[in-house]
């Protein structure tokens, strides 16, 4: 009768499930672990305590009445005196081998620099990383049908991570290997994926979704339009909304299939296929000659210093910075090997002002103007773009990238996103004439990226003037990089903008054709730089070379493979949208498209349309039915 | 607390409770990952550790046993525990199939992925996947159904070395307990103690002749048996030699007194140079000094053979050390070549695995250069373009050789030495961790897999029980009256001690990584039904002392 209570107690409720709580399944081993390593510690210090009770050795009859210098000697005596010595040694040896357990559990981690070198070859953290699911990856309009990275269920009923744009956004995401990106590094980890029992044992909540969905600023359809302008060619578009700094879209063509980066073996031929260089960011990590567009940063330094009003002349000779140097000379004169030069000035060979200057992109103008502004204002200048103003061409080799342009929420996505800095040389050692060409775009300002070019845009956009940082992340708070423009300064730099677009005789006037009908006024800027390339033979895709002599170090002459360079004309344009309150700054370099106007202004015209159907510029300017935009025509500059 | 059956018959009990504990915290961790672990198996550990507990009572109660308890309890501490990682790494079904092995990890994988999206995925985003449209709820494993688990028969279960070892190791310690409690046995064993010796060779011949590393039969090791000869011959030689040592001639022994310990002294070499297993030798010399040093009165005699341990042990280390540590010290290279001629391979990668373990030797390097080959035929037949590759860019060739020495040599060390890293303090728990991704780590690398899931507590644990089974068998041969019985307990102390301090050394990287086992706690063949037997010898010894107290009355002084 006894024994009745025991049934009436509800057993359940001392199942090791209930006592640790069932909520977090992984508590109930690891708090029965806890209890074990508890219970065997009592038991061992049960058998210590045991083993204390009798320490002293009983002597044995024979013992007892000897004297003490007679027992010392006994064998027994000297046997035993070793064999404690023996045991001393033996703990000490014991407790060593424990120190390295300690050792590598607590000190490894901070002071082997092998063992953390090497700690991705842990097949552990991919255990776990495969474990723990990432969160989605949702566009600017944070609908789950929109997603960007997400987890399905693929054909063998194993959980698989999807990209809805996975060849178009391939850069941006990144590959599991190589190079981190977005994939990697936006979702942050709160808490250890695998916790000790005790952390397990003490967390007192629910786990938590600790992976959570994130909102990036891309657009998932403009995204994927701009990836379809660039089919076929080898360049990079930038949209960035000037106000906030998003990144609307980037894309750099050719791009890659992220399961193709997968496995080893095609990740390899990705990364030995050096002519199309489809790992390369072109967008972000890819230097150009800017040409013509960077006439637009030498506009801004000069409403800068408060130089807008300057006039300068243009020569039918080409404007010599100093009496025995080269001439700088108009894209529509030519300058022939002996010196002179043909042909008329970009606009007639009369003085002109900035305005005018612009709208016809006169080289000779905005030389002089880079001379009269002087290599410190440049430099400031500069430097507010995030554009590294280095003293000497040498140090603009040594390249780096620049994560503090961006506005993340951890280093991490900025160094995975961070574009490779742009340089300017701005030291004493370069010549006048040299900070001429600057002025224009070429010579030592040769090192822009088409991110960069995007944020030079942005500047005069921005209402107030500023560099708004750019981000990635659409919850992220908007942070200003610098303020470049007062407000007033950046709506008259807009206007001399437009004025390439829209005034009949600019050079980018294809925009305003295409969007006519519109509504909507843009401003921009075409160029054309001309960069030295190796040839890759169009049908094998091999490099092509020539046979060359050079001394080596031995001083004989030895034969070597010489790479064929060829002259490729990179057509750019930089633009902004809607002129009014721009939306939109938008960056685009095609590597051998020729003049600006033919190939980069009709893709610039097709983007800003799409954005304009994607409601991206604002609702006054939303099309009433999507139109099909043109098709890219030949123009004449 | 007084030495009394009862006390330690209920530390026993307490032992297996735990035990039981335990295995009920694995299993539940196995329903976590997706898999059934098998209650057969766990029945039979837990019965295996309820027999060992019971039979202090037996022995007791029909073979007067009147010894200290505190070897056996120890010992059977160490076993449980031993048990306990051993049911975690075998019911984990990645960790014992050979064939489907990623089957079973995709499959573990994906069952933590469903938990995590059920709990925390809402409906519309499942049904967005694929999956039923569920708002997020705790997960409910009853619910679930788990891989079964493959131990379920009966009689594969009962009839597994796994079983039959142990019962083995049980018997073999009742035996050696009875056999050598009696005073005719040990006589006889004292005085052919260089018969004995000779059949210690015995098992070391039929290893050699049999095995590759040493290994032969699957998992028996066929010297560990070779122990017990050894000790008993050893202890036999001393007991009457160390006497005869004392008396010296002109400061030297007389030959027929230093021979036998010089033929002694070659055995530990054999199995080092013949089997290429550095680790015995390592506890075989080490019992030998044990017991040569507690033997041996006369200073100079020590230290011959100290420093000429030190000189052989200085000569060896100085050989095999890495190529790089070798360079920092001028004239070292000149003066380690010979010595790295008569090296084995298998010595020299041990220990650059040990001093330099996580930075690869060179493709060049002569004991490394056929895996690397092999490894690298393998990619070529993949990637037929490598070569070319390899020529445009040299350093892939480093990625790969990176690549290969963890996937070959270094794999299993590597593995074993991030697990211990990644225990912390109290582990990971039961269940929780990642040993199934070391392999092999039943045998030689289970304290890997006990400081993973157990960490540092589990360690000290294991270290603890380890220093008080010796300390226990210290006090045996502290309270030995006759030479004989003394060297015998301290050795069979010192071999048991050793060979775990080698091998937890091996796997905290203290020293080289050798393949012998974790006594008592290894899953092992010979190895554990030996470590049974010197419990069970120890045992005796123990009884003997007590015995000679009794009838000598003595008493310990105040």
């Amino acid at each position: 009768m006894n024994l009745a209570f025991l049934i009436q107690i509800d057993w359940n409720k001392y199942r090791p499930e209930n006592i640790f709580g069932g909520q977090v399944l992984e508590r109930t081993p690891a708090g029965l672990s806890i209890v074990f390593i508890i219970g065997i510690g009592i038991l061992i210090g049960f058998l210590v305590l045991s083993f204390f009770d009798n320490f002293s050795r009983p002597k044995f009859i024979f013992e007892r009445n000897l004297p003490r210098e007679v027992t010392r000697r006994l064998t027994q005596t000297i046997a035993n005196r070793s064999i404690r010595a023996w045991q001393f040694v033996f703990v000490l040896l014991a407790f060593t081998v424990y120190g390295f357990q300690i050792y590598w559990t607590y000190f490894a981690d901070e002071s082997n620099e092998q063992f953390q070198a090497l700690a991705y070859k842990d097949l552990r953290t991919r255990r776990t990383t495969a474990a723990n699911l990432r969160g989605w990856m949702l566009d600017r309009t944070g609908s789950l049908g929109s997603a960007l990275a997400y987890y399905k269920l693929d054909s063998d009923g194993d959980i698989g991570r999807s990209f809805s744009l996975e060849r178009e956004m391939a850069h941006l995401l990144g590959t599991e290997r190589g190079t981190p990106g977005l994939e990697r590094t936006l979702y942050r980890r709160l808490a250890d994926p695998s916790p000790e029992a005790w952390e397990i044992l003490t967390r007192i909540k629910r786990k938590e979704d600790e992976q959570k969905d994130v909102r990036i600023t891309i657009d998932r359809d403009l995204q994927a339009y701009i990836a379809r302008q660039l089919d076929g060619k080898k360049g990079a578009i930038v949209v960035l909304n000037p106000q906030n700094g998003d990144i609307l879209a980037m894309y750099s063509n050719p791009s890659f299939n992220i399961s193709e980066a997968r496995n080893l073996e095609d990740y390899l031929k990705l990364e030995g296929n050096k002519r199309d260089k489809p790992l390369l960011n072109r967008a972000t990590r890819e230097f150009y000659v800017p040409g013509s567009t960077f006439k637009t940063f030498t506009m801004i330094s000069a409403f800068r210093a408060g130089k807008q009003n300057a006039v300068f002349p243009s020569y039918p000779g080409g404007f010599k910075p100093t009496s025995n140097s080269r001439p700088i000379v108009d894209a529509t004169q030519k300058l022939s090997a002996d010196g002179s030069v043909g042909g008329a000035c970009d606009g007639g060979c009369q003085e002109k002002n900035i305005t005018f200057a612009y709208k016809v992109s006169s080289n000779q103008y905005f030389a002089q103007l880079a001379i009269e502004l002087g290599r410190e204002r440049m430099r400031e200048t500069a430097l507010m773009f995030g554009i590294g103003g280095v003293d000497s061409p040498e140090d603009a080799l040594l390249q780096k990238f620049f994560p503090n342009i961006l506005n993340t929420s951890s280093p991490a996505i900025a160094s995975a996103l961070a574009p490779q800095q742009s340089t300017l040389v701005t030291g004493k050692e370069i010549s006048l004439f040299d900070l001429g060409l600057e002025g224009m775009g070429q010579g030592y300002a040769g090192q822009m990226t088409p991110f960069q070019m995007a944020l030079i845009a942005s500047v005069p956009a921005n209402m107030e003037g500023k560099l708004m940082k750019p981000r990635i992340e659409a919850d992220q708070p908007t942070q200003m990089f610098s303020q470049v423009l007062s407000p007033q300064q950046a709506a008259a730099v807009r206007e001399i903008m437009s004025t390439v677009t829209e005034e009949p005789g600019g050079t980018g006037t294809v925009i305003s054709r295409t969007l006519a009908g519109t509504g909507i006024r843009t401003g921009g800027k075409t160029g054309t730089a001309e960069k030295q390339a190796p040839l890759y033979d169009e049908r094998t895709g091999k490099l092509q070379t020539v046979k060359k002599k050079r001394k080596n170090n031995t001083g004989q002459w030895v034969e070597y493979d010489a790479p064929v360079m060829y002259e490729r004309t990179d057509s750019w344009f930089i633009t902004i949208a809607p002129l009014e309150m721009p939306q939109v700054a938008i960056a685009v370099v095609v590597e051998g498209g020729g003049f600006g106007a033919r190939t980069a202004a009709p893709i610039a015209a097709n983007v800003i349309l799409k954005a304009r159907e994607l409601g991206l510029l604002g609702g006054q300017y939303k099309a009433k039915s999507p139109e099909t935009p043109m098709k890219p025509k030949k123009t004449a500059r | 607390m007084k030495n009394r059956t009862s006390s330690h018959v209920f530390i026993l009990v307490l032992v297996a409770v735990l035990a039981a504990i335990s295995h009920y915290a694995i299993s539940y961790g196995g329903l976590i990952r997706g898999y059934e672990t098998s209650w057969l198996t766990a029945v039979r550990n837990i019965g295996l550790l309820g027999i060992l507990a019971c039979l202090p009572v037996f022995l007791k109660k029909f073979a007067r046993f009147e010894g200290n308890w505190t070897v056996y309890t120890s010992a059977i501490l160490l076993f449980a525990i031993g048990l306990t990682i051993q049911y975690r790494l075998f019911s984990d079904p990645e960790y014992i199939s050979q064939r489907d092995k990623a089957e079973a990890r995709q499959e573990k994988i994906k069952t933590l992925q469903l938990h995590y999206i059920q709990e925390n995925y809402s409906a519309e985003k499942k049904k967005m996947m694929g999956l039923p449209a569920t708002p997020p709820s705790p997960v409910d494993l009853s619910a679930e159904t788990p891989r079964p688990s493959i131990d379920n028969d009966f009689t594969t279960v009962l009839f597994s070395g796994k079983t039959i070892n142990p019962l083995l190791g049980i018997l073999g310690l009742i035996a050696a307990l009875l056999l050598l409690k009696r005073d005719r046995v040990l006589e006889l064993l004292q005085a052919n103690g260089f018969l004995i010796v000779l059949l210690t060779l015995g098992p070391l011949i039929v290893a050699a002749i049999t095995s590759s590393a040493g290994k032969s039969i699957g998992n028996m090791t066929p010297w560990e048996p070779a122990k017990i000869p050894f000790l008993i011959g050893f202890a036999a030689i001393l007991a009457v030699l160390y006497k005869n040592l004392a008396r010296t001639y002109w400061g030297v022994p007389r030959a027929k007194d230093v021979l036998p310990l010089v033929f002694m002294a070659m055995l530990p070499f054999v199995p080092f140079f013949v089997l290429k297993d550095f680790g015995q030798m390592m506890v075989f010399s080490g019992v030998y000094a044990t017991l040569y040093l507690i033997a041996v009165r006369r200073f100079s005699q020590r230290f011959v053979l100290v420093g000429s341990v030190l000189l052989l042990v200085g000569i060896l280390v100085v050989g095999a050390l890495p190529e790089k540590t070798q360079e920092r010290i001028p004239l070292l290279p000149t003066l380690a070549r010979p010595v790295k001629q008569i090296l084995p391979d298998r010595i020299q990668q041990r220990f650059h695995l040990w001093l330099d373990g996580f930075n690869p030797p060179t493709p060049e390097t002569s004991w490394w250069k056929k895996d690397y080959d092999d490894y690298y035929k393998k990619l070529v037949a993949k990637d037929p373009e490598l070569p070319q590759m390899l020529e445009e860019d040299p350093d892939l060739q480093r990625t790969i050789n990176i690549d290969a020495w963890f996937d070959v040599l270094a794999f299993q060390p590597a593995q074993a030495t991030f697990g211990l890293a990644s225990g912390g303090t109290t582990g990971r728990g039961l269940g929780l961790g990642y040993p199934e991704l070391i392999p092999v780590a039943d045998s030689d690398y289970i304290f890997a897999a006990l400081a993973e899931e157990l960490g540092l507590f589990g360690g000290l644990l294991l270290t603890c029980a380890l220093i008080v089974f010796v300390s226990a068998g210290v006090r045996i041969a502290l309270d030995s009256r006759d030479m004989f019985s003394k060297l015998c307990s301290i050795g069979l102390a010192a071999f048991i001690g050793f060979q775990a301090l080698v091998n937890i050394g091996g796997i905290t990287r203290a020293l080289p990584m050798t393949g012998i086992t974790l006594p008592f706690v290894s899953h092992g063949g010979f190895s554990l039904i030996t470590s049974f037997v010197m419990l069970g010898m120890l045992m005796a010894f123990s009884h003997r002392n007590a015995v000679d107290r009794r009838q000598n009355n003595v008493q310990a002084l105040p």
